[in-house]
């Protein structure tokens, strides 16, 4: 039982490590998922089966097919290449971490179980649905039909944010750098000045014509060497 | 029967991972991610605890934060979504301003 909780433990923060270390975000999604699953196996070691069930239904099934749906909606994929403008972030967030796993530690090494264990888990019969539905129906009672009104609000919540409002074509969003090949693409009349042709070159998303105006791109980088040239002299 | 002890220890690894993971990434989604991780680490330890003290108002309290944790998810990329549309950017560090 130890070396299979071991194990799943592993199977754990290796999935965490992938969560928030991966580049992809479809990879971090799915590393995700392994976590909530190695999570469910361990809910069972520890007598709660119904939960287990419900672990692997409603996270790992419908809460991550949300996320996948909507990082591969908006193409969130790809990293984001910017700079955290927090100083020192990384360091801040090692120490918060330290602090928190600091603290656990402390509870975990004082920690003493109120009860002989064995008679503490055998009074969970299992965790069954049977005696968890009679605990949410009874003592749990109002939480419930609350979370019930909560889920409402949210459905209603979510229709109402992704609507489309009926806007008019100028107000329309921008999609500026989303599109490098469509931005990069200049108009025909600006076809022949170096800076253009240069950019042209060091764009990630040639535009297939740009072949024919390698040479103009050779002759005007010829000229702007000889203007360099003329400007040293 | 695993001890509780050990399970406490695999939850604070899982929660400082997700705080790490919620400071550091910078992509709206990804911050989502770790928050999920944070709120897996408080679900085991409420399992923990309900096996350590015979007692299944834990395991409920535990479906309760699951039902919650899908209306937050739900609600949240929708969010995501909404502001993808105006600002086409899913770095939360374009949404410095509080204006629309």
């Amino acid at each position: 039982m130890l070396i299979l909780f071991a194990i799943f433990a592993l199977l754990i923060i290796s999935g965490a490590l992938v969560t928030i270390l991966a580049q992809n975000a479809v990879h971090a999604a799915l590393g995700l998922v392994g976590t909530l699953l190695s999570l469910a196996v361990v809910y069972v070691m520890l007598e709660a089966h119904f939960i287990a069930s419900v672990q692997v239904i409603v996270y790992a099934g419908a809460i991550m097919v949300l996320f996948l749906f909507v990082i591969m909606l908006l193409d969130a994929a790809r990293p984001v290449k910017s700079e955290n403008p927090i100083p020192f972030v990384n360091e801040i967030a090692g120490g918060a971490a330290a602090l928190v796993s600091g603290a656990m530690v402390f509870l975990v090494v004082n920690y003493k179980d109120p009860k002989p264990l064995e008679a503490a888990a055998a009074a969970l019969q299992g965790g069954a649905p049977g005696p968890v539905g009679e605990n949410l129906f009874t003592q749990f009672l109002l939480p419930f039909e609350a979370v019930s009104i909560v889920l409402l609000v949210a459905v209603v919540g979510a229709v109402a944010l992704v609507q489309r409002p009926e806007t008019k074509d100028e107000e329309l969003p921008e999609y500026s750098g989303q599109m490098d090949g469509a931005r990069v693409r200049p108009p025909s009349s600006l076809a022949g000045t170096a800076l253009t042709l240069e950019h042209y070159e060091d764009s990630p998303n040639p535009i297939p014509s740009s072949s024919e105006l390698k040479p103009k791109l050779e002759t005007a980088k010829l000229e702007a060497a000889k203007l360099k040239a003329g400007g040293a002299l | 029967m695993i001890p509780t002890a050990a399970v406490l220890a695999l939850s604070a690894i899982l929660f400082s991972i997700g705080l790490v993971g919620a400071m550091v990434r910078r992509t709206a989604v990804m911050v989502f991610l770790s928050v999920e991780l944070m709120l897996n680490a408080a679900n085991l330890l409420l399992v923990a605890f309900a096996r350590a003290w015979g007692d299944l108002v834990a395991q409920s309290a535990v479906f309760i934060v699951m039902t919650l944790a899908a209306a937050e998810v739900a609600i949240g990329l929708a969010i995501i979504v909404a502001i993808f549309r105006k600002r086409v950017s899913t770095n939360v560090d374009d949404l410095a301003e509080l204006r629309g």
